[in-house]
Order: C-alpha cells, then sequence, then structure tokens
C-alpha cells in the first residue's frame, strides 16, 4: 500500500527546495541571468503539463505551443485592449484561452484519432493557430504585439508592484510552484489515477464502466490550461507576444524537457527544463550550436540512458541498495557458516 | 567547539555572501576603465544570416580602427554577440542577458519587427540600440522611443528616391505590381512605394498610375511558386520587391524559370544590393537595387576604402554589402556619442547621440535629434548581368541622392504623412 502523505510532503520539500534555489538566483546573478532563469521556471511548468498529457494519461502532443500561445496573446490582448482589467483575472482569463483551444480540438480530435494519429493532428492544428497568428492584423501578424506592460496588483490593503523584472520574477517562481504542487496532487488524487489506469489499459478500464474519452478529454483541457497560463504569464515578463511562440519549435521543447530528464517521474521535465537552459545558456555565443548541441545530447539521452536523467539516477541507486543487500546477505552468510 | 567551524557559523556566512552580492558589483567598479563592450544582437543563423554576416564584419573591421587609432578615450572597444535569428523573442532574450551582464549599448538590428520590439524593452531595462538597417518607417514615427537610433538612411529617403528616380528615368511605366514580405518591413515599403509612384506619375506625365495589389509573401519560405504564379497573371510592366535575404535568392531563382523578369520592363529591389547577383550570377535578372552603401559610389572616402579593402581581405569576396556599413557606422557613432558625453552610461549617450554629426563610410551623416533618425544619402545602383564578367553580372549605372533633399519631416510620436513623400 502506497503512503500518499509519506509521498506528498517528500514532494513537497522537493518543490520548497526548488523554490529556494530559485529565490536565491536574483542575489547572486545578473538581471540577464535572472531573465532566463525565470524563462527556465516557465518551462518546467510548461514540461509538467506536457508529461501530465503523456505520462498521465498517455496522449502524445505534437502541438503544445498552440496552448502556450493561446494563453501568451489572451494575456497581450487583454492587457493593450482592456487594461484596467485585475493582472489575475487576466492570468486566469489567459489560462482559458488555453483550454478553450484544448476544448474544441479535443472534442474534435479525440471522437477520431489515438496514437500516432492523434500526435499528427495535434502538430497540424497547432501549425494552423500559427498561421491564424501570422495572418490576423488584430494579432500583429508576423510582427506580434510588443510592449506589453507588467501588472501593478492591487490587494485590497495595499499593492503589489510587480513592474520590476526582479518583482515580477519572484511572482512567476511562487506562481509556477503553486500550479507544479497542484498538479502533483491531481495526479495523485483518485482522478490522476484513474488517467493512469486509462493510460495501461484503456479496454479494462472502460469494462469497469469509466468513460474513457471524457476523462482523456478532461485531461487535456487541463493539460492545455496549464501550458496556457505558462504562456499568459510569460508576457508580461519578456513583454512581447511574437508568433515564434506557436511555432512547432515550441511545441517541441517540453517534449525534449521530458526525454532528458525523464518521462516516468514527475518532475523529469523539471530537471530536463533546467538541462536545457544551462546548455542554451553555455552554448549562447555558439552561434547556430545551440540547436546541434540539444540535438546531439537528445540521441545521447534516447540511446544510452532511455529513462532520461532521472531514470538513470533512480537505476543506479537500485543497483547501490541491491548490491548492499548483496552484501548484507554475504556477510550473513558467513557469519552463520562460522557458526556452524 | 568555541573556535571550531560550525554548521551555524557556515550557513549564516553564506547568508551574508549572499546577501551582499547585489551590492558588489565588479563592472561598475570597471566600467570608467576596462575596454568599453558593445553588443552585437543581429541574425546569425537561420535565412537572415547572409545579413547578418556583414553586420557582423562591418562592425569588426569598425572596432579595428577605432582599436588602431586609440580607442574610445584612450579605452579599447570589444564587441559581444547574440544571435537574434531575425525574430522578436531570441532578440529580446539576447538583449537583456546582454544588459544583464552590463552590455548596455548594442547595435545590429536588421528585422523591423525586432526594432520596434527593442524600443519598450530597452526602455525598461536601460539600454540603447542602433539599428542597422531595420527598415521601419515607425521606427521614427508612431512608434519613435528614445532607446532606438537608426543611422542608416529612413525608408522614405531610400524608397522614395528610388520610386522617384525610376520614375523620373522611365516615366512610359505605368503599371505596376509588387512581391511583398508579409510583415512590417514589407508593409512599410509597399506603403511609401504606392504612395510616391502614385504621386510622380501624374506629376510627370498628366496620368494616373495603375497599381495592383501587392502579393504578400510570407518570411522563410522555401516555396515561392504560388505567389510567382500569381505575378506572371498580373497586367504590369515593372515589378517592386522588397522581399530580402535568402528568401530574395529564393523568389528571385524560383521566378527565373516561369519567365516573370522576361515579362516586365523594369525590376526594382528596394534592398538586397549585391545579394540576389553574387548568388544568381549571369542567371541575375537586370534590376535597380537601393543600396546602404555602394563601395565605388563612395571611392575616395577613406573610411570607405579602408572597409572595402579590410573586408575584401578579411573574406575574400569582392562585393561587401551595405549592412556592414551601417554596422561599422553604428560604431563610429558610439564612438563619437561617448567622446562627446565622457560616458557610456545610457542616458548620456542617448543624450549626445541625439544631434550627432559624424564621419563613416557613406560621408558625414546627422542624426536628428527630434526623432533618432540620421540624415544620410541614399544610393541606388542599376545591376546587369554580363557575360564578360568574371562575376557574371556589372553594375551600369548607379546614383547618390542628396540626403537632406530625400529625407521626410521629423514627426516622432506620429503617423508618416504620405501626402508629404
Amino acid at each position: 500500500m502506497i503512503d500518499y502523505r509519506v509521498r506528498f510532503r517528500t514532494n513537497l520539500v522537493i518543490a520548497a527546495c526548488g523554490l529556494a534555489a530559485f529565490a536565491v538566483v536574483p542575489f547572486v546573478a545578473n538581471s540577464g541571468l535572472l531573465f532566463l532563469a525565470g524563462l527556465v521556471a516557465i518551462n518546467i511548468v510548461f514540461g509538467l503539463s506536457w508529461n501530465f498529457l503523456f505520462s498521465g494519461v498517455g496522449l502524445l502532443s505534437f502541438g503544445h505551443a498552440m496552448f502556450f500561445a493561446g494563453g501568451a496573446y489572451g494575456m497581450a490582448l487583454i492587457t493593450r485592449h482592456v487594461p484596467e482589467m485585475p493582472f489575475l483575472l487576466a492570468l486566469v482569463l489567459g489560462a482559458a484561452c488555453g483550454g478553450l483551444i484544448a476544448l474544441v480540438f479535443g472534442v474534435v480530435a479525440l471522437r477520431r484519432a489515438s496514437g500516432v494519429y492523434f500526435a499528427v493532428l495535434t502538430l497540424a492544428f497547432s501549425e494552423l493557430i500559427h498561421i491564424l497568428i501570422t495572418k490576423t492584423t488584430f494579432l500583429g501578424r508576423n510582427d506580434g504585439l510588443t510592449g506589453i506592460p507588467r501588472p501593478v496588483i492591487e490587494l485590497g490593503f495595499g499593492t503589489l508592484n510587480l513592474t520590476s523584472a526582479t518583482a515580477y520574477y519572484y511572482f512567476i517562481i511562487i506562481a509556477m510552484t503553486l500550479v507544479a504542487v497542484m498538479m502533483w496532487c491531481f495526479q495523485n488524487a483518485p482522478a490522476g489515477r484513474l488517467l493512469q489506469a486509462i493510460r495501461q489499459d484503456q479496454m479494462r478500464t472502460a469494462f469497469l464502466g469509466t468513460p474513457i474519452q471524457g476523462w482523456q478529454l478532461t485531461a487535456f483541457v487541463i493539460s492545455g490550461t496549464v501550458a496556457a497560463f505558462c504562456g499568459a504569464v510569460m508576457v508580461p515578463f519578456t513583454q512581447i507576444a511574437s508568433p515564434e511562440i506557436a511555432y512547432w519549435t515550441v511545441s517541441t521543447q517540453p517534449i525534449l524537457f521530458t526525454l532528458l530528464g525523464g518521462a516516468g517521474h514527475f518532475w523529469g521535465p523539471a530537471v530536463g527544463a533546467i538541462l536545457f537552459g544551462a546548455i542554451d545558456y553555455g552554448t549562447r555565443t555558439m552561434h547556430g550550436l545551440s540547436e546541434i548541441t540539444v540535438g546531439v545530447l537528445l540521441l545521447a539521452v534516447v540511446l544510452i540512458i532511455p529513462g532520461g536523467l532521472l531514470g538513470l539516477l533512480k537505476r543506479r541507486r537500485a543497483a547501490a541498495s541491491k548490491s548492499t543487500r548483496a552484501e548484507t546477505a554475504g556477510e550473513r552468510t558467513s557469519e552463520t557458516e562460522a557458526g556452524k | 567547539m568555541s573556535n571550531g567551524i560550525n554548521r551555524r557559523g557556515v550557513m549564516k556566512g553564506m547568508a551574508a555572501a549572499g546577501l551582499a552580492m547585489p551590492f558588489v558589483n565588479v563592472r561598475t567598479a570597471m566600467a570608467q576603465s576596462g575596454p568599453i563592450t558593445i553588443g552585437v544582437v543581429t541574425p546569425l543563423s537561420g535565412p537572415a544570416q547572409l545579413i547578418g554576416t556583414f553586420v557582423r564584419e562591418g562592425a569588426e573591421i569598425a572596432v579595428e580602427h577605432v582599436n588602431a587609432n586609440g580607442g574610445i578615450n584612450g579605452r579599447e572597444v570589444e564587441l559581444s554577440f547574440r544571435d537574434s535569428k531575425a525574430n522578436p523573442n531570441d532578440a529580446s532574450v539576447a538583449a537583456r542577458e546582454l544588459i544583464g551582464s552590463g552590455v548596455n549599448l548594442q547595435l545590429g538590428t536588421i528585422s523591423s519587427a525586432v526594432a520596434l520590439a527593442m524600443g519598450p524593452l530597452l526602455q525598461s531595462e536601460g539600454g540603447v540600440v542602433i539599428t542597422s538597417g531595420a527598415g521601419t518607417e515607425k521606427l521614427n514615427h508612431e512608434n519613435y522611443n528614445p532607446h532606438v537610433f537608426r543611422v542608416g538612411d529612413s525608408p522614405v529617403s531610400r524608397n522614395a528616391g528610388l520610386v522617384r528616380h525610376i520614375a523620373n528615368s522611365r516615366p512610359d511605366i505605368r503599371k505596376w505590381g509588387g512581391i511583398i514580405p508579409d510583415h512590417e518591413y514589407g508593409r512599410t515599403t509597399w506603403k511609401i512605394f504606392e504612395a510616391t509612384m502614385r504621386k510622380a506619375i501624374p506629376e510627370l506625365t498628366g496620368e494616373e498610375a495603375q497599381i495592383a495589389e501587392p502579393i504578400l509573401v510570407p518570411y522563410g519560405s522555401g516555396d515561392y511558386r504560388n505567389y510567382i504564379a500569381q505575378a506572371m497573371r498580373q497586367d504590369v510592366q515593372g515589378i517592386y520587391t522588397s522581399v530580402y535575404g535568402g528568401d530574395a535568392v529564393t523568389l528571385y531563382q524560383q521566378a527565373s524559370p516561369f519567365g516573370l523578369f522576361d515579362k516586365i520592363d523594369v525590376l526594382l529591389d528596394s534592398a538586397n544590393e549585391f545579394l540576389v547577383a553574387t548568388a544568381m550570377k549571369d542567371q541575375t535578372p537586370a534590376h535597380w537595387s537601393g543600396f546602404h552603401w555602394y563601395f565605388e559610389a563612395n571611392k575616395g572616402n577613406p573610411l570607405s576604402d579602408q572597409l572595402y579593402s579590410r573586408y575584401v581581405e578579411r573574406t575574400g569576396e569582392k562585393y561587401p554589402m551595405g549592412w556592414a556599413a551601417e554596422a561599422h557606422a553604428a560604431i563610429l557613432a558610439y564612438k563619437g556619442a561617448i567622446e562627446k558625453a565622457d560616458s557610456t552610461e545610457t542616458t548620456d549617450v542617448i543624450a549626445a547621440l541625439k544631434g550627432l554629426s559624424f564621419d563613416s563610410a557613406t560621408g558625414m551623416r546627422h542624426i536628428r535629434a527630434e526623432d533618432n533618425q540620421a540624415i544620410k544619402n541614399a544610393e541606388l545602383a542599376f545591376i546587369e548581368p554580363s557575360s564578360s564578367e568574371p562575376d557574371g553580372f556589372a553594375v551600369t549605372d548607379y546614383v547618390s541622392l542628396e540626403g537632406e533633399k530625400v529625407i521626410e519631416p521629423a514627426r516622432p510620436g506620429q503617423m508618416l504623412d504620405i501626402d508629404a513623400l
């Protein structure tokens, strides 16, 4: 029997340690690194939202950029056209944009397709969203929407000024930690375990009376909403929403994070996103080489450590404890023999 | 225990060191004595890399020249390059990262979308950028931002100058069409082309100009055949295009077999300089191109001659293009401004750049204080295929239009006045 309370406490500690590590960044790094750390924090949850779908319910999405861009553009439009709207409400509406895209797409695609066909459909739909953005004057066409301001939040008893990059960075890491913990809770709640059951054996779960498509659609909408929330949080930070964030290369990012970190672990995409961010920063002066480096690394991970970095760590630990057990058992045997 | 290192002591020390970090700024201490680092955020990969490479060479040659002549106020100049990938997202990450590491003076923007995104970003982060060829008119009009400077020609002086020159020499061509990149720069150039042509033709001939709807093509597309087929169907005598970089080479190469260039009398290219000609050699269609800097037109100017000879020495290529001169000019502008202000602080440099006059590869340039736009001459050249030339093409005509005469009046914060073209 799994003790979920212990698991929750362990994962809460992991999340708190991550938050603490990110919280130190403004004290030890310049504003350029701080900016990149903020993007990494957003990418972590973006990666988690993708893996929630992949490892959580067994749906492969090649088009997660459409949700991310949905949230980003939703937020950008609200900030530009309805500047008086409270920031937190705007964030919720931005996230809802991604949820809506996921709902519309999910209703159409989940009814007709599964497996690889579903994955290809997500890619096609995501490209459609990208093209729509580049052709819509209201969305700034190829130039995007620029000059998006950072918010000042009215709290009733005072104001929270997030206009500086550092203040907004703290908002990002706190918001991302909360969302990550909420996702962990959902995945480990009965609903999350039901989704796991669907991933493991759809037919058997259906025989138990579970509406498979309904649950898949729910997971799809949740994943889309979380990805859109990441996009909505990012826009005031970068102060720009441009069509590149709806491009297929952005859809590949959470897949890369997950494969690097390990798909079988909740925090796998987080490890991958941090590693990816570090490589990106390390190769920033090697023009055109960053993509090659990431590609080679990914190939190496897939071929040598298929379970990702966390998978490798787990295997190492398992091997170490196995050898310790073997040694202990060996010692006991020799003691017994000596006793004879 | 009393003298030993314990866990609490270590933790206290680490916390104190961490808290003190923001106040220990090594760069500030070095800022007034060490080398001056200028950031270059330009496309160094992807379809616009062709242009970014010129920016890189031009900036490096200018820095060589400045350092060989005693640096700026005795301080050496260094460059720090970042790849903008010609998109605002990557460019803004790179610009922020550079500012974060203390590099507040930047150059190299060639994409209009990137240049427009830079204004608000640099204003909030405290930096300056000099564009090396971004061609949107909004930069010195409705989107004017004091942190963004353009030391090259304004899109009006370039395009309106080009159009007026062609209209004057070939007033018989009244039916025009356009192949335009579907983004900020493309729309700007078309707006200016259409307005100037609609005004110039009736002035010269007394008849209306017939201008077809422009064909909008996407950025970075590998296949332009549908758009070319669309252009083939239009009843036009001249085509104006502002597709640029690797895209232009692809477009021209794909349009040749269709016979598009045989069908028309005049091909006007707003900015590709030798880019298409060096790629297509004797297959190059005869065309007029706008230039940021044409070395033959500036022969005798020591800065131009030196830029040309160093470029050829460094790369082995005979056709440097104007973006090199724009990056070169940006470094010289920074040199002038830093010496004038005796400071590298953002606000001081901005104040010094405004109203600055400085010498460049195209002669003296003056930056208008009102809208951060430089006044410089607009250069045009006619490139033709030539089987007798080793490169397969030759420049058979060129013109240099005086900057003061072709530039629009300064209207920062307001839209371009089309009627004044």
